[in-house]
Order: structure tokens, then C-alpha cells, then sequence
């Protein structure tokens, strides 16, 4: 997901206390400058973020950090083009400073502008991440201890190297624009994970839990980490890395596969996720991330999938990574269908691609931080779940494969031809697991891919996970996403590609 | 002093502890982005960020802020504190750097540090104008990096950096090329020549067709090659890939692993880069021979990785920046040398049938441990026959062991093109390859994707 897709995995040591002032006078200030110098439309965000990191490794403290960052990004429309400055300083004189930087930007660009807004009632409100325990009131030690233990609970002679990771973010915000919207948020989030490196001989293997994406994430408190019991998983994570030095290599051909719920959020995410951004559709991103294989065309025609194919984007699922009141343009959070019986029925838009499509008012938008220009993100994209459990998936396959925790993952510009490993596989005989498979991975092309899908499990077997690292913009922005899924079976895939 | 430096020794006095350091990392930059011909996300940047390191009683803690009024320094360097009281000791923690002396460099260029919004739109301009025939998707941007350091061991060092970029898609329905130019100079940045070879390539690739997977020898450009060089750096060629047993380098030190054509250094000192001095925790750059005539050398280190392997390794200069500190010291100036090709047509002449690849996307990594990588081509991927481009290829998926790329190669180019490998996130902190085309006689397909264009 790193690009576009998930940044290659990053650690970002992390911050303290989010200050408390009165940034939404600047804000204000900021965006009558931009009118002042010319703009039509402003809007300002002015952030002030925190992150900590507790890393543990090979039983020592690998990072203790603690970050922060404020500041305020000014967004303007100028003769219909756009214009954006961040500016690290939050007082009124920067804050100012940045609108006319930003106009003055909007003004040099060149090109043929037209860039018009999805109108939208001007909002004004408060959210907040509900949170039980404040994840920066856990004292370092206490998660220093869990990551330790984590570590001791993965040892095993074939294992060399151990990773515990627990981290905690808070991100307060207030967005002010010229059309009269005043939000106020804070989100909280916290997460944790684990891995174990095995190597023998010459072979190399790592799994992990609960995803190898820096673990998984949630917005909430503490309750969150404590929830993901990543002590108690540790016995069962080192076991399997070691015995994968010692299972055989996953076999070439094609095959019946059923995915993990944690492997079925990575094809969603780039399969459905980012080609579904509108901006990618109208070629925005062209030159890095790439486009989609969607055109606005295909909206409530295109056949993604098999008819048990239902994806949705929210906003408002609990948990959530892209949980909030309002978007990074002031647009409520709302849930919408993308997929409705294997059929294309939403883009993710923001106000401009909305307005060019002519269908919706926006609501995708996000800024990483408030340096960066806001983005059609993910918020929260699911697969709906089906019926069953995975056993149940499990016992309709004669010779096929059980696939779980992604390793790696590509796809192409457009979207269409994606391949992706997983940590670990069994093989599937006669509807029961058979022997443990290193080196898995599987191929296709997404519309063909997703039409194979004929089960998915129910909503007992449905698990969210937060991932901190889909990467997309230019200069780079990370967005932390969530999504839902439940196992997937998908029939006749190509799997075993080897070098 | 320069006043970051000043900065750094402000926040330094902030700190209590056993030993401290201090790196003040600035930017000042503007992106004009575009698509479709039109700049679109046009963004300007201007942050200081202050981070310290602080050891007490043998536990480090860090901790930064891009608050650096008094108060925020305060403040950074009693959460810093808060950390290392809460970490535990590391007995392998080497302690913060040494004063040192480091060498005079470029990298700096007063008119490049110059360029505001007019001159990033205008630049970006010049490149749209330069191709009517098609649109055009990138940006061109150019900023100043500022990086001080001060410890409590007397250490003081400050480097200002420059650099200019110019990423050029040129592309329509069907159809799409790419180059890119990048320098510390940005008079030695020129969009409008990026986007016309941006625009030549495009304009060969209509009409592309799919490959039937399997092994063909390639020609790939300087951009595909410095992006397969940087994925297989990630596990490879850093200390924490080579310790923790993940490196292809892991127990063949010293083996002839790849064509004798291959030499493969980083050297963030050679000015035809973007020059460093000095790395994030003060250590002078040094030069790594990391293959050399395609015998496998060594890897890249920093203070406490050297500490760890037990072996009398010292940091080549190589700690990396926070947002990197997962992967451990990396090589970020790779550089191959040059062959003896006196033009990408001679690498052609040289495979005489295989394919020929521009540029490369969304690579991962498949299995580190033998250097496996996937990904796809794009963006000007064409068959190879006689010695000669023939038609034009859908982007196609490829599976290789970047090892067995790199057995066999009948050529690489004589001329080195310096390919940017920053994505620009976190801080801006410029980084590129300097690589040659090289011709492979090994590239392994596995499958055929969309075509070219939008």
C-alpha cells in the first residue's frame, strides 16, 4: 500500500500533548487574507498532532519517541485554480503569511482552470474519538512491559530476530472556510503488533500479527491495544514462523484459494479502494500512484464482481482509522455503497470530482497533517460480510489453498494485474487444512478476480483492521485507512509465481 | 554559525541527561504539481523540525517538535528525558558521535534556494509548453534542506542542501512516456527537454500488445534500474537486513555473485548526486563499496548496528533520517558504474531479441532473502528484435531475483543519469540514484497488465 497502495512499512517515531489555543481565530484570520488576496473560495486547517512509538527488539528498546507537529495549510481557489501553503508556525502573521502565499501560487499556475465545488451546507460542530483509556496516560513502562512480553512469548531457537510495537496518536484539528463551515476534531488512535523473523540454512521467514502493516490500528483508547492481546498471540506467532523454515514451497498452478480476513482488506484496499478514488479515474494522479480501469462512465453499470460482492465506505464505523465527524473540506461523515451486488455503484469523491461527475457532494477528503493538500482517500471501505464461518468456506473445497497475512502486494497503474504473497498457506483437501506452505502468492486480473468470488464468511468471522500506511500524493502523504472483511473463497486463481 | 545550528545548540542547552544530540531538520520548498497539462496541487512547505536524543543512566529517548520558540524547546527535551527515564538501557548503545571533521562538498546552490512560486510555476510552465502534442502529468519542484546537529560531546555540524526535480508523464488515451531530471543546480534541470523525451517515448507506444510470460533479456533505462537497485537495497544492503539474516549478502561476502560488469557504491560524497557530509546522528559520509566487479562486498552501517555485529564494523555515515529508522541504515546515493555502451542502441545490438523497459511501478518485495522482487513495467515498455526497438508492449508484471538480473549482463551504458528516488514524504530530504541503462540477459515475466496511457 506504500504508494498509491501501502507505503513500503515505515516506523514514524511519534508525539506528545496536542496544545491547547484558540487556533480557530487563526484559521479565521487565514482564510479573510486569502479572500483579501484574490481567492473565491478558502479554507484552513490549522493541526496539532502527537504520536508516540514503543519499539522493542530482540529483547532491548529499540525506540521510545515521542512526536509532535502543529501548524496550518491554507487552501485557495483563485480564478479557479488551486492554491496551498503550510506553514510550521501558528501564529496569525504565519497564518496570514501562508493564505497570500497560497493565492500567489493559485495565481502563477498555469494551465486552463475551471475547478468548480459540489455545493454543500456549510457546517459547524465538534467530534471526538469516544476513548475509555487516554493512550497517553499509559505509563511508557506499561507498554514497554507488553511489548517485552510479546517478545519473550515468540522465542523459539529457529527464531533470530523478535519486533513488538505499540504506538498512539493524537490528531487535533479545526477547519474554517470562506463558505462558513467551523469543525472542531480530535481523533485518538493507538495500535500495536508483532513479529518474528525465522531463518535456517539459507531460508528466510517472518510472520506476524496481527498484520504485518506496523500491526493493525484502531481510533479509541487504550482498550484497543489491550484488546489485540498481543502477548497472548505470541506463542502461536513464533511457532509458525519457525515451522515455516520447514514447509514446503507453495506449488504453481490453478487452484481454488480462500483468504484470511486480513489478506481479503489488502485486495480490497487495492483493487477496489484506490481504483474507486475519483481523482485516479480523472487522472490526477497519473504520474505516481497511477490511474483505474474505471472511467465515470462505468457508475451503476460495471460489473466488478460476483453478485455476493457488496463494498462500503464509512465513515462512521466505529474503530475506524477513517473515522470522523467531517472530512479535510468540511463534508459529514457519511456510509455509501461502492459495490452493490457485483455492481460499480460509487466513486470516493471530494467536492471538485463530485462536482465534475455530477453525482455526490464529496466526503473522501483528507490531508496528512497540515502540510499537505487534502486527497480523495479511503475512509472506511469493507467488503459486507456473507454467511458462515471460515470452516464452513473451508469444507466446499476439494484440492485448493488457505492463504493468510499478506507479505507482499503490487498492482499495476491501472489497478487491473495485481499479485500478492502471504506469510503463511495450508493446503486444502477434501475441505480440511493439510500441510503448512511457505512462499505463497497468487496472480490475476481484479474484475476477473473478483467475479471468481463465490463465499464469504459471515458476520461472526468479519475483523476491522487499521493500516497506517497507504501511501499517495505528491509531495507524499500517508492516510490511515480501515476495513472490514470476512474470509473469502475465490475460485480458479493463479498461484505459485516464482522468480 | 548558521542559525540553525544556533537552534540546535538552543534546544541541546534544554537537555538534561547523560549525553544528548540534537538535529534540526528545515525545509523550505514548492511542488508544482500537474495533470492533464494544468498544475493542480500546487503546495509550498516551510517547517523546522527539532528532534533530541537524550541518554540517561544508559537509556536513549528521543522525542521532536517543530515548535522552536523556548517553551517548545523546553518541552521537547523534557518529553525526550520522559522517554529515556522510561526505556531501558542498551548495552550495545554506543553512545552519541564525536566531533569530527567533514569534507567540503556541493550540494548548495544560492539560485536554486532562490526559487519561489513564480519560478516553480514557470519551470513547470515550460515543461507543459514543451509538448502540445500531449498531456502532460508530474511536477517540478525545488526546495532547501537545511540539517544542524549539536551534541553534548561538542559536535557541531550544519549542511544546507538544494535540489530541483522535474518528473515528466506525457500521456493520452493508449499511449504515455517518462523522464525526469533532477540536480542540486536547477540550471541543470531542464522541463522542457524532460517533457519532450517524455513525449518521444509516449509517442512510440500506441497500438501496444501483450508478451507471453517467460525469461527475455531487457534493456532497462536508468529510472528501472535505480528503482529495482533501491527494493533490493531495502533487506540487502543495510545493516539490519544483513544482521537479522534477511540479506541476499548474508554469508556470501566476498562471492563472485554477479557479472563482473557490476560495481555498486554508495557514495553520497560524489557532487553528480545530492551531496551529504555528514549523516542523521553527525558521522562523516564515506564512500561503500558494496560490489565490486560483481564480488559481493558489505553492506552500509551506523553507529549502533556497527556496535551490534561484533566485528569491528564502524559507521560508514549511513543512520538514517526518523521516518526511515524501521529500516536501519540504508544506502541512499547508490551508485553503479558505468559500462562501456556507447548508447542505449548499443545495449540494444547487444540483447538483440528481448524487451526493452522505461520505468517500473508499485514494486514489493516476494521473498528478501534471495532478492525477489515483483512489480510492473510502464509508461514505454517495448519488444526488442534484431537489435533494434520493435512494436510497443502492454505494462507488463515482472518476477525476477534481482541476483539473477544481475549474473548475466552483456552491457551497461556509458553515460549515468541521476534518477530521484524521494517520494517527498515526511521532511524533505533529497536522495537519488546515479545509475547507467543495463542489459540483462535474465528478466523474468510473469504477466501481462493494462496498456499504456490513461
Amino acid at each position: 500500500m506504500r504508494v498509491y497502495q501501502f507505503r513500503h512499512q515505515r516506523a514514524k517515531a511519534s508525539v506528545a500533548r496536542v496544545r491547547v489555543r484558540d487556533v480557530k481565530a487563526l484559521a479565521e484570520a487565514a482564510v479573510d487574507a486569502a479572500l483579501g488576496a484574490g481567492a473565491s473560495y478558502a479554507d484552513a486547517r490549522a493541526v496539532s498532532l502527537r504520536r508516540q512509538f514503543v519499539i522493542t527488539k530482540k529483547g532491548q528498546v529499540e525506540d521510545v519517541s515521542d512526536t509532535e507537529s502543529e501548524g496550518i495549510g491554507v487552501r485557495v481557489l483563485v480564478d479557479g485554480a488551486w492554491g496551498f501553503a503550510g506553514e510550521g508556525r501558528l501564529d496569525e502573521a504565519a497564518a496570514r503569511d501562508a493564505a497570500v502565499r497560497a493565492c500567489a501560487f493559485a495565481h502563477a499556475a498555469p494551465g486552463r482552470h475551471d475547478t468548480s465545488l459540489a455545493p454543500v451546507e456549510a457546517q459547524s460542530g465538534e467530534y471526538k474519538t469516544p476513548v475509555e483509556r487516554d493512550p497517553f496516560g499509559v505509563p511508557l513502562s506499561e507498554k514497554i512491559d507488553l511489548c517485552l512480553r510479546a517478545e519473550e512469548g515468540m522465542r523459539h531457537a529457529d527464531v533470530k530476530v523478535t519486533v513488538a510495537m505499540v504506538r498512539a496518536q493524537r490528531e487535533h484539528k479545526v477547519l474554517v472556510s470562506s463558505e462558513g463551515a467551523a469543525v472542531e476534531q480530535e481523533l485518538v488512535e493507538c495500535g500495536g503488533g508483532i513479529d518474528a523473523y525465522a531463518s535456517a540454512e539459507g531460508i528466510s521467514q517472518i510472520r506476524s500479527y496481527p498484520s504485518q502493516h506496523s500491526g493493525v490500528s484502531g481510533q479509541g483508547g487504550w482498550e484497543f491495544v489491550e484488546g489485540l492481546s498481543l502477548d497472548g498471540e505470541a506463542p502461536r506467532v513464533g511457532e509458525q514462523a519457525a515451522a515455516l523454515l520447514r514447509a514446503d514451497e507453495c506449488p504453481a498452478g490453478r487452484t481454488t484459494i480462500v483468504l484470511s480476513p486480513e489478506q481479503v482488506v489488502m485486495q480490497v484496499h487495492e483493487s477496489v479502494g484506490h481504483p474507486t478514488e475519483l481523482d485516479r479515474v480523472y487522472g490526477t494522479e497519473a504520474a505516481y500512484a497511477g490511474t483505474s480501469f474505471l472511467s465515470p462512465d462505468d457508475l451503476g453499470s460495471l460489473r466488478y464482481g460476483s453478485e455476493l460482492m457488496n463494498v462500503t465506505a464509512d465513515a462512521t464505523t466505529p474503530e475506524g482509522l477513517g473515522t470522523f465527524g467531517f472530512d479535510d473540506e468540511g463534508v459529514p461523515a457519511r456510509r455509501e455503497a461502492i459495490v452493490e451486488g457485483g455492481v460499480l455503484r460509487g466513486f470516493l469523491t471530494s467536492r471538485e470530482t463530485a462536482a465534475r461527475i455530477g453525482a455526490g457532494v464529496g466526503g473522501s477528503m483528507r490531508a496528512d497533517g497540515w502540510s499537505r493538500m487534502p486527497l480523495v482517500r479511503m475512509t472506511n471501505l469493507h467488503l459486507e460480510p456473507g454467511d458462515g464461518t471460515l470452516e464452513d468456506l473451508l469444507a466446499d473445497v476439494d484440492d485448493g489453498l488457505y492463504l493468510e497475512t499478506n507479505k507482499s502486494w503490487s498492482i499495476d497503474d491501472k489497478r487491473l494485474n495485481f499479485q500478492f504473497g502471504t506469510q503463511i498457506a495450508w493446503e486444502v483437501k477434501k475441505g480440511k487444512l493439510g500441510r503448512m506452505l511457505r512462499d505463497a502468492t497468487y496472480t490475476g486480473r481484479t474484475p476477473v478476480f473478483w467475479s471468481k468470488l463465490d463465499a464469504i464468511g459471515g458476520r461472526d468471522a468479519w475483523r476491522l483492521f487499521g493500516l497506517t500506511n497507504c501511501g499517495k500524493g505528491q509531495p507524499g502523504q500517508e492516510a490511515h485507512v480501515s476495513h472490514g472483511a470476512a474470509p473469502a473463497r475465490f475460485r480458479d486463481v493463479e498461484v505459485g509465481v516464482s522468480a | 554559525m548558521s542559525r540553525y545550528v544556533e537552534l540546535a545548540e538552543q534546544a541541546l542547552h534544554a537537555a538534561e541527561g547523560d549525553e544528548a544530540e540534537v538535529l534540526v531538520q528545515a525545509e523550505r520548498s514548492g511542488v508544482a504539481r500537474f495533470a492533464g497539462s494544468v498544475v493542480h496541487q500546487p503546495t509550498l512547505i516551510d517547517n523546522a523540525v527539532v528532534r533530541i536524543r537524550i541518554v540517561r543512566d544508559g537509556k536513549a529517548g528521543w522525542a521532536a517538535t517543530n515548535r522552536v520558540d523556548r517553551e517548545g524547546l523546553t518541552e521537547v527535551a523534557r518529553r525526550a528525558a520522559e522517554a529515556a527515564d522510561g526505556a531501558r538501557p542498551d548495552p550495545d548503545f554506543p553512545g552519541v558521535a564525536s566531533p569530527a571533521d567533514y569534507p567540503e562538498i556541493g550540494g548548495y546552490d544560492e539560485e536554486t534556494a532562490g526559487l519561489g512560486a513564480d519560478d516553480q510555476a514557470r519551470l513547470a510552465a515550460a515543461a507543459i509548453e514543451a509538448v502540445p502534442d500531449f498531456e502532460l502529468y508530474g511536477y517540478f519542484s525545488s526546495g532547501v534542506t537545511e540539517l544542524a546537529l549539536a551534541a553534548s560531546t561538542g559536535l557541531r555540524a550544519q549542511q544546507s542542501l538544494t535540489d530541483a526535480v522535474c518528473l515528466c508523464l506525457a500521456a493520452t488515451e493508449g499511449a504515455s512516456g517518462w523522464a525526469e531530471q533532477s540536480a542540486w543546480r536547477s540550471t541543470d534541470v531542464d522541463p522542457a527537454e524532460a517533457a519532450r523525451a517524455a513525449a518521444e517515448t509516449a509517442g512510440r507506444t500506441r497500438g501496444a500488445v501483450e508478451l507471453e510470460p517467460g525469461s527475455y533479456a531487457a534493456v532497462l533505462e536508468p529510472y528501472a534500474v535505480a528503482e529495482l537497485l533501491r527494493w533490493f537495497a531495502y533487506d540487502s544492503l543495510g545493516a539490519f537486513g544483513f544482521l537479522e539474516e534477511r540479506s541476499y549478502l548474508c554469508g556470501r561476502i566476498g562471492e563472485q555473485a554477479f557479472d563482473p560488469k557490476i560495481s555498486l557504491a554508495d557514495d553520497a560524497l560524489d557532487s553528480r548526486n545530492l551531496p551529504k557530509a555528514f549523516d542523521f546522528e553527525g558521522t562523516p559520509k564515506q564512500r561503500v563499496e558494496l560490489v565490486e566487479d560483481g564480488v559481493l562486498r558489505g553492506v552500509v552501517w551506523d553507529r549502533l548496528t556497527a556496535a551490534r555485529a561484533e566485528d569491528g564494523q564502524v559507521s560508514t555515515g549511513h543512520a538514517p533520517a526518523d521516518s526511515w529508522r524501521y529500516y536501519g541504515p540504508l544506502p541512499m546515493a547508490l551508485s553503479l558504474a558505468p559500462g562501456d555502451a556507447a548508447s542505449t542502441g548499443e545495449l540494444l545490438e547487444r540483447i538483440g531479441d528481448g524487451i526493452y523497459v522505461t520505468r517500473l511501478h508499485y514494486l514489493g518485495i516476494v521473498e528478501p532473502r534471495e532478492g525477489v522482487l515483483t512489480g510492473m513495467t510502464r509508461d514505454g515498455t517495448f519488444r526488442v528484435r534484431d537489435g533494434k526497438l520493435a512494436e510497443p508492449l502492454v505494462n507488463l508484471r515482472f518476477t525476477v531475483a534481482l541476483p539473477d538480473v544481475l549474473r548475466e549482463v552483456p552491457g551497461l551504458g556509458r553515460e549515468l543519469k541521476l534518477v530521484n528516488l524521494s517520494d517527498l514524504y515526511d521532511e524533505r530530504y533529497p536522495y537519488a540514484a546515479l545509475v547507467p541503462a543495463l542489459a540483462t540477459a535474465r528478466f523474468h515475466i510473469t504477466g501481462s497488465g493494462s496498456g499504456p496511457g490513461l
